[in-house]
């Protein structure tokens, strides 16, 4: 019947219904898919990248992936690099202000999420 | 939901919204951290940043005039009337290019331009001196706003008078202090 038609999709198997344990999400996705359904990631995502734009957090990882760009040679650095290269400087230099601030808004969220 | 009436009723509910906060925020750095790098990456690989071919350039050719430099054989003092720069280059003490003066039309030497122009617009103090009879004379008489000259208020307004649009107010006493009322 239906085997007859070409597969235009690469679907993974379909999970055994008995493995109930698979099947529960982790706080942590149904966190993240409460966020997306109810635009609050969008709006986060925004409002981050806003903050960090303004107190300079851009500019300076832009400028410590020029150095490193200029050292490598720029046709020799990937993605993947530059990711690693300043996620951890990247990490340490957030002001606290905007830490605490996007935290306040995100347990706000989660605490009104909970009810 | 269970999940949720938990984190509300329990104190190590807190721990556990604390953590998921953080959670969350570390999502949103990375994805901005990914965003950054991409776009740095990509003009990088696109050559589109000009500043860094010119700023390697500028690099070398600094590099090859300080080497110059040390080169004695340009030593400033052995060659007397030039100077040579750090790029090699000499140049005349009075700038020499030669161009048209835009006021007057002459052909001036650009070293020379400052004091041409001093005299050529009359700024100097011979060419002030010489300008007054002729030039604010006429100024005097084409100044704008309120009319400066009271010596003759009739001839102001009365030409004021013909310039209106017939408002019989501009005619009357209202410009009789040598002001200007716009209509």
């Amino acid at each position: 019947m239906l085997k007859n038609r070409r597969q235009s999709v690469n679907r993974p198997p379909t999970p055994d219904l008995t493995d109930d344990q698979a099947k529960v999400p982790t706080l942590q996705e149904v966190i993240n898919i409460k966020l997306i359904e109810s635009g609050e990631k969008e709006q986060l995502m925004e409002l981050v990248r806003e903050k960090l734009t303004e107190c300079g957090w851009k500019d300076e990882m832009e400028t410590i992936c020029r150095a490193y760009i200029k050292k490598q040679g720029r046709k020799n650095v990937t993605l993947d690099e530059l990711v690693r290269v300043i996620t951890p400087k990247g990490r340490a230099s957030i002001p606290d202000s905007i830490k605490a601030e996007l935290l306040q808004r995100i347990r706000t969220f989660l605490v009104s999420a909970a009810l | 939901n269970m999940f949720f009436v938990t984190l509300v009723k329990f104190p190590m509910s807190i721990v556990v919204c604390v953590q998921l906060a953080l959670h969350v925020f570390g999502d949103l750095l990375d994805s901005i951290t990914v965003d950054v790098a991409s776009e740095c990456h990509r003009i990088a690989r696109l050559g589109l940043e000009r500043n860094l071919d010119e700023e390697e350039e500028e690099l070398r050719l600094s590099a090859q005039a300080r080497a110059r430099i040390a080169d004695p054989s340009n030593n400033v003092e052995a060659n007397g009337k030039y100077v040579v720069d750090i790029f090699g280059q000499t140049h005349p003490p009075v700038a020499n290019e030669i161009f048209d003066c835009m006021n007057c039309g002459r052909s001036i030497m650009a070293g020379r331009f400052a004091p041409h122009l001093e005299k050529c617009m009359g700024k100097g103090r011979k060419a002030r001196l010489k300008a007054t009879r002729s030039s604010t004379a006429a100024q005097n008489r084409y100044s704008r706003g309120s009319p400066v000259s009271t010596y003759s208020p009739y001839s102001s307004t009365a030409s004021i008078n013909r310039l209106s649009n017939g408002n019989p107010r501009a005619a009357t006493g209202e410009c009789s202090n040598g002001t200007v009322e716009e209509p």
